[in-house]
């Protein structure tokens, strides 16, 4: 068509001005696809992080709740057969929920805590000095009761590692424990011995309660004893004992087949954050009062994974955003400009009868050249720059997160209370973009591009086509 | 007597002048025929670019019809009875900057639509018989004199084919011989080819190698 000789021909006569053009273009196009890049890289790792890490989803007394239930309808309610009335969570509660299809792990704990016994001596990097009154003083084993050990966040994330033997799984029953190795080697025990525990004297009204375990594993804790002062025992990470939950039952003093199955919390691991809707819909199905055992929602590794990918993925976002209608505007005064410029020209072709959609056009495919031959380039250039752009703003997110996260850890978390947060293990953020341009991309940014230039040449445009000939060609006599 | 190719009835223009509208023509009635050359002449601010703007469809009157071969051209279309019927030159402003001589020419009949011939021997003839020479034809407009771009765009109202062909001032800017070189051309399209040619001008001797005068006057249109 005629349009596009004309175009063709004075994109190649004005030289200067299509490479200005096609330069503006250029710019746009890169920054335009980096963001595009870095979204998709970014809703990518997103994906990913929901798949590998999921979600962890606590159960647990919520007292408050309780304590206003059981003032509002007298001690009783739903769900009265599984929940204990003074507020415990029973383990088959937790079973029932836990055989919800979007569970992928589940986990329950019972605290308890042991006295020594000759078979059973703490551990202690530092002895006691001489003038602590040790009578006076509540010295006791941790002893965590868990239907699994390899979903305690310590064996999860790594730091702390089974030497010998097994952890304590599934289906265990019995008094099986799995001991630290400094409280092995403290007490000379090996897999397959047996040690006993008190039930403690700190409570003077119930009834001292020997319990014999057996060492089922050994396992290594990362945390080193303070060799500098004084531990408690029960700080002491030599000393923590994990035990089968019908074990911590029994140091409580509580018969594992009568009032034996109760819990602290029940921690359920979700393939997908988003499946938390369903999994409430199933506790409740198996008669939990979400009231008073409300599931909350930990997406804390999934957020720690994905925030610093995602603040660089919003950062791209304001930036398409921002080059984008500067382009638009920066394009659109040139286009307005070269419209003024070209008046004279507008005149000519309108006065031999060229429609004013045709001259328009002419100017839209010069335009458009200069957009298409940018978006050419970009599509090579862009992935270079996202992934070192990319990469630059990503590692200062991750060295903001990594010291946010820092002083989050050393500030002690009060809404913590029942310890559920610390169920997921550390993990890292995504610190690489895995850039991979897709059709997609470059569809979206050869929209963006030809739409400012469609939008930058077209608005100025109207202004011609109100234009007569007349007007530009004659001096109005 | 011979059908007029072009009628103006009773033709008003008027435009927005500070509180009051300005009439700059007053009801021009006149018949333009094939085959003769025309003159409007008249003072500065008179009407005649006006009237050149509406008979060659630059523009609308404010009241009264264009006639080409019977036909009101707001009917044909501005745009179209610009496309095919008439060609205007213009004493400025009246070629493609980017473009060749000769490109000027072809694009042209591109957009009119000129078919059956081919257009770049057609704008070399009709730039041998305006005597523009080859390395001339290659060149843009802004390398070529005011005469030799006043004959390029001659060149290609010619290479249109058009029935009517309007000039405003045409030898304005060029000198006495040429100025009868192009005067010489506009008589051999009338009087040869059968072109009707209207040639708005101050030039007295435009005006007498015309084979008719108009003149206009504040507005009203008068033979001689």
């Amino acid at each position: 068509m005629n349009l596009f000789k004309r175009a063709w021909w004075h994109l190649r006569v004005r030289i200067g001005r299509t490479l200005l053009l096609t330069g503006l273009f250029l710019v746009i196009c890169t920054l335009s696809l980096s963001g595009f890049l870095i979204q998709s890289a970014a809703a990518r790792a997103a994906e990913d992080a929901k798949r590998s890490v999921g979600a962890v989803v606590t159960m647990e007394l919520d007292l408050n709740a309780l304590l206003a239930k059981e003032g509002r309808d007298g001690g009783g309610g739903p769900g009265a057969s599984l929940i204990g009335a003074g507020g415990d969570l029973h383990r088959d509660l937790a079973d029932k929920i836990g055989s919800s299809p979007v569970v992928t792990g589940y986990n329950y704990v019972s605290e308890g805590a042991g006295a020594p016994t000759d078979s059973a001596r703490f551990y202690r990097a530092v002895p006691p000095p001489p003038e602590l009154n040790l009578d006076s003083i509540a010295e006791f084993f941790p002893v965590l009761g868990v239907r699994d050990s390899e979903q305690e966040a310590g064996f999860r994330n790594g730091s702390r590692t089974l030497l010998s033997g097994t952890g304590v799984k599934p289906g265990d029953t019995g008094n099986r424990a799995l001991i630290e190795e400094r409280f092995a080697q403290a007490n000379g025990l090996a897999v397959g011995d047996v040690f006993t525990l008190s039930s403690g004297k700190w409570n003077p009204e119930a009834t001292d309660v020997m319990v014999e375990y057996t060492v089922a594993g050994i396992y290594r804790d990362e945390k080193k004893s303070d060799s500098q002062r004084y531990t408690p025992p029960g700080s002491e990470p030599g000393n923590q004992i994990y035990s089968t939950i019908d074990g911590a039952s029994r140091l409580q003093g509580k018969d594992p087949a009568t009032g034996g199955g109760v819990v602290r919390r029940a921690t359920f691991t979700l393939g997908d954050p988003d499946d938390l809707d369903r999994l409430k819909a199933d506790a409740l199905a198996a008669g939990a009062d979400l009231t008073v055992f409300p599931l909350s929602v930990n997406d804390k590794q999934y957020r720690t994974l994905v925030g610093p990918i995602g603040e660089t993925a919003d950062f791209a976002t304001v930036t398409v955003w921002l080059v984008s209608v500067a382009g638009l505007v920066i394009v659109g005064l040139i286009a307005a400009s070269s419209l003024r410029e070209r008046r004279g020209e507008l005149g000519v072709l309108m006065s031999l009868g060229e429609s004013k959609a045709r001259i328009l056009g002419q100017h839209v495919v010069e335009i458009t050249a200069c957009a298409l031959l940018a978006i050419g380039i970009a599509a090579g250039a862009g992935p270079l720059l996202s992934k070192t752009v990319g990469d630059a703003l990503l590692s200062n997110e991750v060295a903001g997160a990594a010291a946010q996260a820092a002083e989050d850890a050393d500030a002690p978390d009060l809404s913590d209370i029942g310890g559920g947060k610390k169920d997921a293990p550390a993990v890292h953020p995504v610190d690489r973009l895995d850039i991979r341009l897709a059709s997609g991309d470059l569809v979206k940014v050869g929209a963006a591009g030809l739409g400012i230039a469609l939008l930058a040449t077209v608005v100025p445009g109207i202004g011609v086509l109100r234009l007569r000939p007349r007007e530009i060609l004659t001096k109005g006599d | 007597m011979t059908t007029p190719v072009l009628r103006l009835t009773d033709l008003v223009r008027t435009f927005p002048g500070g509180n009051k509208r300005r009439t700059v023509l007053k009801g021009v009635t006149c018949d333009f025929e094939e085959g003769r050359v025309y003159s409007v002449v008249g003072p500065s601010g008179s009407g005649k670019t006006t009237l050149l703007a509406l008979a060659g469809g630059l523009d609308a009157p404010t009241s009264g019809t264009v006639s080409f071969r019977g036909r009101d051209v707001a009917e044909i279309g501005l745009g179209a009875y610009r496309n095919k019927h008439v060609a205007t030159v213009f004493q400025q402003l009246n070629l493609l900057g980017y473009l060749t001589a000769v490109q000027n020419i072809t694009a042209a009949m591109e957009i009119t639509g000129v078919r059956g011939v081919s257009r770049r021997k057609r704008a070399h003839e009709l730039l041998d018989l305006l005597g523009i020479d080859d390395t001339d034809r290659r060149r843009r407009p802004a390398r070529l004199s005011g005469g030799q771009q006043q004959r390029v765009a001659i060149a290609r109202a010619l290479a249109c084919d058009v029935d009517v062909l309007f000039a405003d001032e045409p030898t304005g800017s060029l000198d006495q011989d040429t100025a009868a070189e192009i005067i010489e051309v506009f008589r051999r399209l009338a009087h040869e080819e059968g072109k009707c040619v209207v040639i708005v001008t101050h030039s007295p001797q435009v005006a007498a190698a015309s084979d008719e005068v108009l003149h206009l006057k504040r507005g009203k249109l008068t033979r001689r």
